[in-house]
């Protein structure tokens, strides 16, 4: 199974509290939303678009 | 008017449970019957589910060149359809609370050589992972019930539609005729915990799904309710007596 998301999902897809667009962390396999200091798992492919299980960006991780 | 949103959001088929536990609760329910879950489908509506989502295609009269969004959707009946139906030339994404069922879904479509040709994407329905005004046509079939606030899926579902956009909501209804009903009724409470405990040997997982049916709004009030979050020409028809029903919407 694929193990990096697809590009065009990035296109589409945007971060459920704040819905704005993310960016994706190629090395930690993470969508990252800097606006809600939020990182989404991607596991085996596929976006966890879910909150709960999004980790706290450290204050050094956030892109302004 | 004080406005009673999201009334099914405290229960859990006929358990009182608060709204956070629910969505954890269902999640539950869906990791456990994910494998099994085309099986049981057949075997609890005697394979007529898939008449009822082929009447759901035909409804939709998919087309290219559209962005779809299948939501609640994870073994892919729905999208695969979509698929077929509108040709090579349409963006078709599949949006699970499970990514169990999602990865079953997956599985499928390679099976079927259908590698690259959908997005899969663990979200809720209720908070979907989807800018506003971008998909053309929202589908959710047999998943409405499960959500913890209906409400909140009805609005986010009407955000994300373009104008113009069109919302399909494919779900079990409520049977008017009292004597079917008593009939139907008797059948899900004999058999289908009993099909649940033989063939995914989980029967409380299959009474939840029972009991969530019964909890769930009859056809006039979740047309009002999608009235209320904005959808113009709702309408819905009856399939299988009310067995099902299949709404629709579309956004001015």
């Amino acid at each position: 199974m694929t193990q990096t998301v697809d590009p065009k999902l990035l296109e589409i897809l945007v971060c459920p509290l704040t819905h704005a667009l993310l960016r994706y962390d190629v090395a930690r396999q993470e969508l990252i939303s800097d606006q809600a200091g939020l990182a989404y798992p991607v596991r085996d492919g596929i976006p966890i678009m879910l909150p709960d299980e999004a980790r706290a960006l450290e204050d050094h991780e956030v892109k302004k | 008017m004080k406005q009673n949103l999201n009334p099914e959001s405290e229960w859990f088929g006929t358990r009182h449970v608060k709204a956070e536990e629910k969505a954890s609760l269902v999640r539950d329910v869906f990791d456990s019957v994910a494998d099994s879950y085309d099986v049981m489908n057949d075997a609890m509506s005697m394979g007529i589910h898939r008449l009822w989502k082929d009447r759901l295609i035909r409804m939709i009269r998919p087309r290219g060149g559209l962005n779809y969004l299948d939501v609640a959707g994870g073994t892919g009946d729905i999208a695969f359809r979509i698929r077929k139906a509108a040709g090579p030339d349409a963006q078709i994404a599949i949006c699970d609370i499970n990514p169990e069922m999602l990865r079953v879904g997956r599985n499928r479509a390679a099976n079927k050589g259908w590698l690259n040709d959908f997005e899969w994407v663990t979200g809720d329905a209720e908070k979907l992972p989807v800018p506003d005004n971008s998909v053309d046509v929202y589908t959710i079939a047999f998943g409405l019930r499960n959500v913890t606030r209906i409400d909140n899926a009805l609005a986010d579902a009407y955000r994300v539609l373009k104008p113009g956009g069109r919302f399909f909501c494919l779900e079990f209804s409520r049977v008017e005729d009292p004597g079917l009903r008593a009939v139907y009724d008797r059948y899900s409470e004999l058999f289908i915990p009993r099909m649940g405990q033989l063939i995914a040997r989980d029967r409380d997982s299959y009474q939840y799904l029972i009991e969530s049916i019964r909890k769930f709004p009859n056809q006039r009030d979740l047309a009002r309710r999608m009235g209320i979050v904005g959808f113009r020409g709702v309408r819905f028809s009856n399939l299988s007596f009310g067995i099902a029903a299949i709404h629709q919407g579309y956004k001015a």
